[in-house]
């Protein structure tokens, strides 16, 4: 620890050059932080995720359409406590602009599934006896101005079979995701009302959601729906809510890949400017270096020196990289949901990405620091 | 001497004693190559998600959509809606009398990527006429027939994904489609789609209503008439679009995204990019500092001083430009990659090599300004006295 003004004073020995260099690492890091902050964040999302709720949908797609037949024999599987169906369908309000989505579900059912969901006994109550009712999350409410009581009108490219675009929504009740306020933005309605009123697909659902007694029984549960359903014409595929998420990552695609290559890219050129600006440094300073051989440092001192000076750059600049993406993913969160702040581990990768790039950086100047000859170098040959 | 005499002769010492600075150098090189080369990639594939847009659609092409669809996605036309539209006026007609005309249905399908992971494709079913419009090239087997579960695939599609190779079978529903036929890329929208015949899939899929209608008209100057016509229709309550409109529409946000990320990241990159530079150029001026004092003394300018160091970050930065360029045209050009269900072409097309170079520049001007400054503001007595 002693040695620690020495480490220091080494780091800036010319400071414009390092301030440059602390920029540049911390600009890289800056990107580290916000392209691996949205890959993990994601995958954050998905491991908070409720093990005791499953999703069956059809082997076809998720959200390809099931009969209503399928409830009763769902309902009767051991282990499933509640079910319902779900079909959701999108439109706007007031202008092409403002798209609304509505899920559509037996709703006291609903609410007994989705149990984190905060919501008044009172507006449930409420929604199973007004048809055309529905409760709307919070975020819409604020968004558009809505109050309880209120008739909205949503056109929507689902067509009534009365010819209309318009479906209408008499709001009873207001609920929140407190964990997850980006979620409550949909309005809740009741699948009957759906039913009904629509053109086509009737009596079908988009999925059935299940909550099984016992979580740990989820996966059981889960084969013994699809067993039942099993080279019938309307096979099913139930998933574990983290699996559908994770489904739904996977739609993503190759953006994984490209988000990696992008940080392989950059750390790659980094590595290259580490290095040559120890290279630099360690050259500059042979004379010292020679001198504190003279006095006492061991080749392995000067190696520790020369690496922890370069241990201590990288760190102090991942830091202030990551502090900025701190502030900027937020706004890379308007383009992928669900990711609301920070994930720790990210920090912990970045710590793990400093240190490798300053000890692979800096181990040949390190090592050619600490081979000096004495005489040689105080001579300037 | 003259300005560019004195520049020249400057630049020239510069770069000879660039082998002194190797470091510092091949930083600048590594650091322009990698933000050329991100930046490349990720405009390739923003070009790739473009041409899903509808440039390429023929002008003569209309879609019509239910009411209040914002994408043919979410759009429900019912049989009714989808037949009235054939009777509507400026259709283009083969000599036999059919119309160019074709009603599509879409489902989408789970499949298995090559990597072993889960993504979707779509299925589209046509109804016959879609042979009158450009047919998809077949490069292996042949079409689908009606009333058959069978179905062709493109190019693309059947790289990417397990299972979907001419001859095999894919169970939907407990029903097996057979794979007849292969399509190839047309760098559109089609790239990403089974195609088979639309009544089959309705049948197979318990549908009853399409998605879209797709019309070729008599000439692009049909089109008012064929518009007021539907639109005036009590029978329907559909809305009419150009495919190019239609295209834009869907696409737009899609493109929009991938530009606005690629000119982020290229934008984080290219700052720490100049930042190396500017380190580099720093070297290279306090490297040179009696070279520049002596020179100074014996009577050259402060402007071609900077001139010179402005050149020598530039010129440092060029070959970073070609280099990212080129291997992102090797890793990357005619690439394809998958996301949400859609395949884009990846396409390095020669401006994005004229975009790299502009970056390249701006980044070796950047980086090269304040060395300029301290170049010309040496103080000649200090610098020659220094060691």
């Amino acid at each position: 620890m002693k040695f620690l003004p020495l480490i220091w004073a080494g780091m800036w020995r010319k400071r414009s050059r390092a301030v440059l260099m602390l920029l540049q690492i911390a600009t890289a890091f800056v990107l580290f932080g916000v392209l691996q902050g949205l890959d993990t964040g994601v995958s954050e999302v998905i491991a908070e995720s409720h093990a005791d709720r499953l999703y069956v949908s059809s082997s076809v797609a998720v959200g390809d359409p099931l009969p209503m037949g399928l409830l009763a024999r769902i309902r009767s599987v051991p282990g499933v406590e509640y079910v319902t169906e779900r079909a959701d369908f999108g439109g706007t309000y007031q202008s092409p602009q403002q798209p609304v989505s509505i899920t559509t579900a037996d709703a006291a059912l609903l609410f007994k599934v989705y149990d984190e969901v905060k919501v008044a006994p009172a507006a449930v109550r409420a929604l199973a006896a007004d048809r055309t009712g529905a409760i709307v999350g919070d975020v819409s409410m604020r968004k558009f101005g809505w109050k309880v009581g209120e008739r909205i009108v949503v056109a929507s490219g689902l067509p009534k079979s009365d010819g209309s675009h318009d479906w209408v929504f008499d709001i009873v009740g207001v609920y929140d995701f407190p964990d997850h306020p980006e979620n409550s933005a949909a309005i809740i309605a009741n699948f009957a009302y759906l039913n009904e009123s629509r053109l086509t697909g009737r009596d079908h659902a988009d999925m059935f959601v299940v909550k099984v007694d016992h979580p740990a029984d989820a996966d059981a549960v889960g084969l013994a729906i699809d067993n039942a359903f099993a080279n019938s014409s309307n096979e099913t595929h139930t998933q574990s809510e983290a699996e559908l998420q994770a489904a739904q990552l996977q739609q993503l695609g190759d953006l994984d890949f490209i988000v990696h290559a992008i940080i392989g890219a950059v750390f790659f050129a980094l590595l290259f400017a580490t290095g040559a600006l120890m290279m630099q440094a360690v050259r500059e300073r042979v004379p010292e270096l020679a001198v504190l051989k003279t006095v006492g440092f061991t080749d392995r001192g000067i190696l520790a020196l020369i690496l922890a000076e370069s241990v201590a750059f990288c760190i102090v600049a991942a830091a202030i990289g990551l502090g900025v993406s701190v502030f900027l993913l937020p706004l890379a969160r308007q383009l992928f949901s669900g990711i609301r702040h920070m994930p720790d581990i990210v920090f912990v990768e970045g710590g793990a990405c400093a240190l490798a790039l300053a000890l692979i950086g800096a181990s040949i100047p390190a090592w050619r620091g600490s081979r000096l000859e004495v005489v040689d170098a105080l001579a300037g040959r | 001497m003259s300005f560019l005499a004195q520049t020249f002769a400057l630049t020239a010492t510069a770069l000879r004693s660039i082998g002194e600075r190797r470091g510092a150098a091949l930083v600048t090189v590594i650091g322009v190559t990698s933000v050329a080369g991100v930046l490349v990639s990720l405009l390739a594939m923003s070009n790739g998600a473009r041409s899903l847009g509808g440039a390429s659609a023929a002008p003569d092409e209309v879609v019509i959509l239910g009411n209040a669809a914002s994408s043919s996605m979410q759009s429900v036309l019912t049989r009714d809606e989808a037949l009235a539209v054939k009777g509507a006026p400026g259709i283009r007609r083969a000599p036999d009398g059919t119309p160019y005309y074709t009603a599509t249905t879409m489902v989408s399908v789970d499949a298995i990527r090559s990597n072993g992971k889960r993504g979707s494709v779509a299925l589209v079913g046509f109804t016959p006429g879609v042979r009158l419009f450009d047919p998809p090239r077949l490069i292996e087997g042949r079409l689908y027939r009606p009333g058959v579960h069978e179905l062709v695939v493109s190019d693309p599609i059947r790289k990417m994904y397990r299972g979907l190779e001419l001859g095999h079978h894919i169970t939907l529903r407990g029903t097996e489609w057979a794979v007849v036929g292969v399509f190839a890329s047309s760098g559109t929208v089609n790239d990403s789609i089974l195609a088979a015949d639309a009544d089959t899939v309705m049948s197979a899929f318990g549908r009853n209503a399409y998605q879209q209608v797709l019309v070729k008209l008599a000439s692009p100057a049909a089109y008012p008439a064929f518009k007021k016509w539907v639109l005036t229709n009590p029978a329907l309550a559909v809305q009419v679009k150009t495919e190019k409109d239609d295209l834009n529409e869907t696409f737009a946000g899609f493109n929009q995204l991938f530009e606005y990320v690629a000119y982020f990241i290229g934008g984080v990159m290219a700052c720490g990019a100049v930042f190396g530079a500017l380190n580099s150029l720093y070297a290279s001026v306090d490297a040179r500092r009696r070279d520049l004092a002596t020179l100074r003394a014996i009577g050259f300018g402060g402007a071609p001083i900077i001139a010179s160091v402005l050149i020598e970050g530039m010129l440092l930065a060029l070959p970073g430009a070609l280099l990212g360029a080129a291997i992102a045209w090797m890793l990357f050009d005619g690439h394809v990659v998958s996301t949400q269900g859609l395949v884009l072409k990846l396409d390095v097309t020669p401006q994005l090599l004229v975009v790299s170079i502009l970056w390249a520049l701006v980044i070796g001007l950047l980086g090269a300004s304040l060395p300029a400054l301290r170049a010309a503001r040496l103080q000649v007595a200090v610098a020659l006295r220094a060691t």
